[in-house]
């Protein structure tokens, strides 16, 4: 806890303040010749910035910044700032954690995936002013912050997907996921104003106290609630929220897809469990949100794998596969029991997948990028035979691929057993059961691109193109992370353990 | 570490590390596997080379391993890496680590042995006959050893869990080995789906095991382990202690154990190709014959067994429980082999016949033959992949004809072939003296003794059924030998046979002999005869030859004993019929001979002659049935195909044909003018808009009602 | 309930003098039919396309977001203006200082990179030229 005594309060936020900083730096090396851009210049700066924010994030997690001391409460610790609008504790900082290591992949992945690209400092930006908000999502403390925050993630996300100006697809995609997003803002407004209404304030602490003192318009907060619920799921994808994720992903540029489905679902997912878990925990009986998550949880996944069979296009079944692990993840909250000790390890299991999930899932999408890059094209036979091309990132691809589905070659095998070890310890077999059978569906689709990247004959010569540095540097480092997951993950459940109970105790 | 027995220490430490490293007999493999991988087109023979160097090593440190115990050393227990460890007192510690004792060491053995003898042979089998990518065909070898390996070293259940997984891979890999043609790629998919479907109820069943008892661990030998799951359990049931014990949907201590046995019963059934998931093994003949002979025949297939005997002491407090495997085990054996009585290919005889022989493990299992089931798994991967590697060498002699009516009068030609096939062929009918009628009587004379006793009724049934098996077992595989061997050759191929390799016959002659043998392990039949110690198998397991750490143990022969004839256990007692217990096993052993040669001579009569008829043609309709395997795969098919199929279909249908069928309705009767790009375009954003309001009021709408909102 | 009466009355005249202005003029004024008067107006900007769904050059929407976000910067500074005086009082310089110079920094960046990226250079499309109504 030295460095909070010696640093001022304000500095928790350096994660934050480095991405918005950087993202004006972009602006300003673009503005020296806007017409020409130095790519590498570029890239390094982005690197760089997200570098320093992971630094900050990672610093401050493992010196307890945000989190309780020897003498303290599990709960207790949490840094507050302007008036308890933000506040930084263990959870936000190890969902920046997982945001900010995202960015520096993608970042490092866009080097040359943008190599014609006509605005590649105002990708960059805009990747940094969404990773700011996402930050900032991890931090918000009050419904105003959380809204802003999430509308600093959105805006610049529908400019990013629809950043290929000249591919229908790219504009498509953009369009629709700004048209839906549109009208879950508009849900998500209207949820707050109506807990609003109901509970008088907008301050996290002080809704919890409202709701826990007994409000008289039990009916509004539970549609406010639900409401809320409706926008959140629109950021992480659930369905039937998630109607714009496989246009957006499919459209969008491979890393942005990555960057969306990785980085962007987290921060919904630590807004989802700071405003149910903590400030609605005890309003279960207004609206019984476990159940309204369950549902969410079971049709989510069971629809998303189910559908991701049929498809052939690459990047739409990883679009599908991201839906599919957004239902997962909302194990975390539909087997939420209300109790202290087994809220914890659930939690906490939900935040140990988003931070595995936030590297294999990225390097999935990274190596999307990479046949993009190489003009390989977009279905699954398009990829019969790459590994003979590319054998490492084709490796890397199984990693990632296997991991999501749950085989111990990486992380994913530990994330996804605790969360089956949540459903039982919350009581919920059947959600157990919903995991085991979706996770072995997955299998099937995910083995498909296997098996045409390793078995399949290619279907003509591919011509061995040129080796993307930067492209493969991050998929290595994603990969490679993916791996050491297995032995780290340990490491990541304990912290995982330490965010959840400071929401949860 | 070491043995202090003079034997031990002198043989172990300059040559091989033992029991203190025995792990390393897994790693070989694996270093192979790597090695194979990255530079397989460049090793000596394609990668068999420093195959047979790996599996012979690590034969040589699981036979160090064999002496130390028995030299008294062990057991050995290790926690070798601590993966997971939560904040102290939530969730579970996940461990990986060894543990060896006779049985794992037993175990380890074989797999070494029989996988070495199949890295031989597939020099003649594979090498010699020119196939192509055989860097990938050694390098799924290795990894097989090696998940082998590890699975029977694993000292949990959630580690065991993983290489039964691993194996399955490698299973899917080799089956499909020659992926271009349509039959192999169809049954490795096969093999794959239909041993997951028993896997899914074993996943569930660790993760009810992590949840029942908070630890997986087979043993507590291990510093730090404080109790095995196994333990705990005995515990609550001896003592009452139900502390470190809970129990989920409001079941007893006894139904809740119940219920997770028959869970990780579910990963045995399908793993050993028991009723009602054998389908996928017969199919599983699609792969090359050494691997039909090492993973379909000797180790994968045992891996079920074994997992129920590495836990048995769980089983032993069940008797629902038991009798299931019991009944199943029977049922398997009788009912497999009415299907190997018609088959007209050599390997699906011999694919039948495991699944036959499996169920006789999985009914000493069911019968509290403990031993008698480790014994019958130890014959039969003998003779079991004697007969496959023997079928390999007649396969290759014919052109890869695997018809048997083609064949006929091998004996003269391929002598080596004949006699060894004929001693895996005496093991298996079960004729003495050959291995298999120690281990199959030893099966029978438990369940019997058990049934006597007034244990479960069901174990007469299951009973009968074995011994019914033992009729149809001797009549098939004599009908095999007679059909392949005897006789005249029926075609020219049959005629003038291709010559089989010495790196073939090498392996055949050193299984053959063990064929011949392997009975002295346990004589059972004699046990009325015989000095008590006489039993060496017996007096193996039980931990006679080891210190008292291990005797005193759950872990024992013994313990399994003491807990099925307790009556917090299964209550099962022993009874003789009035005999005597020497007399009745001498008896048993008796009927079950008379019983083999019967039949044996029946299937001379039949097919002895120069040129034997199709006999089984009269059978008529029970031959089709039979044919068709009692129609078993159109029922899995159906399941897969119209049940889970118009799931995918509907869910499909669901997020794409609406939104499509809307939008194209809209777009037949839309009034406003412009591209149809733009159409659909602004025609999905709505759809989607509009799903979504639906699906959020929806939700309204049933927490409204629920709720009580309104 | 009085109150309510009153506001009521005041809504039914604010609805009726124009709507009576506009009338009156209809009845008085000449009738010079022009296309000229018939074209969408929006601050001198020259519609393009058909008259169902207007449209305007990309750039005028340019223009108009640099507006809106001047017109919000004017909206945060007067009100900072009017407690400026009592902040430096109560906080200090600085802290009442630093977040405006901050705030408004920001701005100046965003600013400076449209402007060299050319958002207020006005560049006539051809379309929009030939549909130009003189």
């Amino acid at each position: 806890m030295t460095e909070v005594t010696t640093l001022p309060d304000w500095t928790a936020i350096a994660p934050a303040l480095a991405l918005l900083g950087t993202a004006f730096v972009l602006l300003l090396a673009d503005m020296i010749d806007p017409d020409d851009s130095n790519g590498t210049a570029l890239t390094g700066i982005s690197v760089t910035g997200g570098l320093v924010a992971l630094g900050f994030a990672l610093w401050y997690l493992l010196a307890g910044t945000g989190q309780p001391g020897a003498s303290q409460e599990p709960t207790e610790g949490a840094i507050e700032l302007f008036g308890d609008a933000l506040v930084v504790d263990g959870m936000s900082l190890f969902f920046s954690v997982i945001i900010t290591s995202v960015v520096v992949l993608v970042a490092l992945a866009s080097h040359e995936y943008l190599r014609e690209h006509p605005y590649q400092a105002e990708y960059y930006s805009l990747v940094l002013l969404a990773s700011t908000g996402m930050v900032m999502v991890t931090a918000a403390n009050s419904f105003v912050t959380a809204f802003i925050s999430i509308e600093l993630v959105s805006l610049p996300s529908y400019a990013l997907v629809a950043s290929l100006k000249t591919n229908e697809g790219s504009v498509e995609g953009g369009l629709k996921y700004f048209l839906i997003g549109a009208l879950s803002s508009a849900i998500f407004a209207y949820g707050i104003a109506l807990v609003y209404v109901a509970t008088g304030s907008l301050q996290f602490g002080a809704v919890e106290i409202a709701i826990a003192d007994g409000v008289g318009f039990d009916s509004l907060l539970g549609l406010g609630m639900l409401m809320i619920l409706g926008g959140i799921a629109f950021k992480i994808a659930a369905v039937p929220f998630h109607f714009w994720a496989p246009d957006a992903y499919e459209g969008a540029p491979a890393p942005i897809s990555a960057f969306i489905s990785s980085a962007s679902k987290a921060a919904g997912f630590v807004l989802g469990f700071r405003v149910f878990v903590d400030v609605f925990g005890t309003a279960t009986g207004v609206f019984d949100w476990v159940d309204a998550f369950l549902i969410l949880s079971i049709v989510t996944m069971t629809i998303a794998n189910f559908t991701a069979l049929k498809q052939d296009n690459v990047k739409r079944i990883l679009a599908y596969s991201s839906v599919a692990h957004a239902g997962y993840i909302l194990i975390a909250l539909a087997a939420f029991t209300g109790s202290v000790e087994g809220e914890i390890s659930i939690l906490g299991a939900g935040m140990a997948h988003l931070f595995v999930y936030g590297f294999m899932n990225t390097g999935a999408f990274l190596f999307i990028a990479l046949a993009e890059y190489w003009d390989v094209g977009r279905t699954v036979e398009d990829y019969h035979g790459l590994g003979n091309r590319a054998p490492f990132a084709c490796a890397a691809m199984t990693v990632f691929l296997f991991s999501l589905a749950g085989l111990p070659i990486g992380g994913g095998f530990f994330s996804k057993f605790y969360l089956l070890f949540a459903t039982v310890t919350g009581g919920q077999e059947l959600l157990g059961a919903a995991l085991i059978i979706n996770s072995v569906v997955s299998l099937f689709y995910y083995t498909r691109i296997v098996r045409a990247i390793w078995i399949e004959e290619p279907g003509e010569d591919l011509e061995p193109g040129e080796y993307p540095t930067g492209l493969y540097a991050a998929i290595a480092v994603a990969a490679l992370a993916t791996i050491l997951l297995i032995p780290a993950f340990g490491f990541v459940i304990e912290y995982a353990e330490i965010a959840a109970r400071m929401i949860g105790g | 570490m070491l043995g202090t027995h003079p034997l031990a220490s002198s043989i172990s430490i300059p040559i091989v590390p033992g029991i203190g490293g025995a792990e390393v007999t897994a790693l070989f493999p694996l270093v192979t596997f790597v090695l194979i991988l990255a530079f397989g087109r460049y090793l000596p023979f394609k990668g068999a080379f420093p195959g047979i160097v790996a599996t012979g090593l690590g034969f040589l440190v699981a036979l160090a391993t064999v002496v130390e115990i028995a030299g008294g050393a062990g057991p050995r227990h290790e926690t070798l890496h601590t993966l997971v460890a939560g904040v102290s007192g939530e969730g579970v510690t996940l461990t990986f680590g060894v543990l060896i004792d006779p049985l794992s060491a037993l175990m380890l053995t074989i797999v070494g042995l029989i996988s070495l003898l199949v890295h031989l042979f597939s020099l003649g089998y594979m090498n010699a006959e020119g196939e192509i990518d055989l860097p990938r065909y050694y390098a799924a070898l290795s990894l097989f050893t090696f998940s082998m390996m590890a699975f029977v070293l694993s000292d949990n259940l959630l580690m065991s869990f993983v290489f039964f997984e691993l194996v399955g891979l490698c299973s899917y890999l080799l089956i499909g080995f020659w992926y271009r043609e349509p039959g192999p790629a169809s049954a490795a998919k096969k093999a794959f789906l239909v041993t997951r479907f028993g896997d899914y109820f074993f996943l569930i069943g660790v993760v009810a095991v992590l949840g029942t008892f908070g630890t997986a661990q087979f043993a507590s030998y291990a510093p730090g382990v404080e109790a095995s799951f196994v333990e705990i359990a005995t515990d609550a049931l001896e003592h009452g202690e139900t502390g470190e014990m809970r129990t989920f949907l409001g079941l007893g201590e006894r139904a809740w154990i119940t219920a997770i046995g028959l869970l990780v019963l579910g990963g045995a059934v399908g793993k050993s190709a028991q009723f009602p998931l054998h389908t996928w093994l017969p199919d599983a003949m699609e792969g090359p014959t050494p691997v039909s002979a090492l993973i379909h025949a000797a180790t994968m297939v045992a891996a079920g067994v074994f997992l129920i005997a590495r836990m048995y002491g769980f089983y032993a407090l069940s008797p629902t429980a038991l009798a299931v495997i019991a009944l199943v085990g029977g049922f398997t054996a009788f009912f497999a082999a009415t299907m190997a009585l018609v088959k007209q290919e050599l390997k699906q005889v011999l694919a039948y016949s495991t699944i036959s022989q499996y169920g006789y493990m999985m009914l000493a299992l069911g019968g509290g033959g403990y031993v008698a089931a480790v014994f019958h798994l130890t014959t039969h991967a003998i003779f079991k992949a004697l007969l496959f590697l023997g079928a390999g060498a007649v396969i290759i002699a014919m052109h890869h004809e695997e018809n048997m009516w083609e064949m006929g009068g091998l004996k003269d030609e391929m002598r080596t072939t004949y006699l060894t096939f004929l001693a895996g062929s005496l093991a298996l009918a079960g004729i003495f003296p050959f291995a298999g009628f120690w281990s199959k009587d030893e099966v029978l004379f438990e369940t019997l003794v058990h049934a006597l006793g007034g244990g479960a009724p069901v174990l007469f049934v299951a009973y009968a059924l074995g011994l019914l098996a033992v009729i149809l077992t001797a009549f098939y595989t004599f009908r095999m030998v007679l059909l392949t061997f005897h006789g005249d050759p029926r075609t020219d191929t049959a005629e003038d046979p291709h010559s089989i390799t010495l790196s073939m016959k090498v392996p055949l002659v050193v299984l053959g002999v063990l064929s011949v043998v392997a009975g002295v392990l346990n004589m059972g039949v004699f046990k009325g005869f015989l000095p008590e110690n006489a039993l060496f198998l017996e007096r193996w397991l039980d931990g006679a030859t080891m210190g008292e750490q291990f005797r005193e143990s759950s872990l024992t022969a013994e313990h399994y004993h003491h807990v099925l004839t307790h009556d917090f256990g299964a209550g099962y007692s022993s009874g003789y019929a009035g005999l005597g217990e020497g007399n009745l096993a001498l008896v048993g052993g008796v009927v079950a001979l008379v019983l083999a040669l019967i039949p044996a001579a029946v299937a001379w009569r039949l097919y002895g002659g120069a040129e034997p008829d199709p006999h089984m043609m009269n059978l008529g309709r029970i031959r089709t049935v039979l044919m068709n395997n009692y129609y078993q795969d159109e029922y899995q098919v159906w399941l897969a195909r119209g049940f889970t199929l118009p799931i995918a279909t509907l869910a499909n249908k669901f997020d794409q044909g609406i939104i499509d069928g809307l939008v194209d309705g809209s777009g037949g009767v839309s009034l406003f003018a412009g591209g149809r790009f733009r159409q659909i375009q602004t025609g999905v954003a709505t759809t989607y808009a509009a799903l979504l309001v639906l699906g959020l009021l929806i939700l309204i709408a049933v927490f409204a009602v629920t709720g009580g909102w309104i | 309930m009085s109150d309510w009466i009153a506001i009521g009355a005041l809504a039914v005249v604010a609805v009726v003098i124009p709507l009576s202005m506009m009338f009156i003029s209809w009845l008085i004024r000449p009738s010079v039919p022009e296309q000229g008067k018939r074209a969408t107006y929006e601050s001198g900007e020259v519609p393009t396309g058909s008259s169902r769904q207007v449209k305007f050059n990309i750039q005028y929407y340019m223009v108009a977001l640099l507006f809106v976000i001047f017109d919000i910067e004017t909206a945060f500074i007067v009100p900072w203006t009017v407690i400026f005086d009592g902040a430096v009082e109560e906080v200090g310089f600085a802290q009442a200082f630093a977040p405006m110079a901050v705030f408004i920094g920001l701005l100046v960046v965003g600013l400076a990179w449209a402007w060299r990226n050319g958002a207020v250079e006005w560049v006539r499309s051809a379309r929009a030229e030939r549909q130009r109504v003189e």
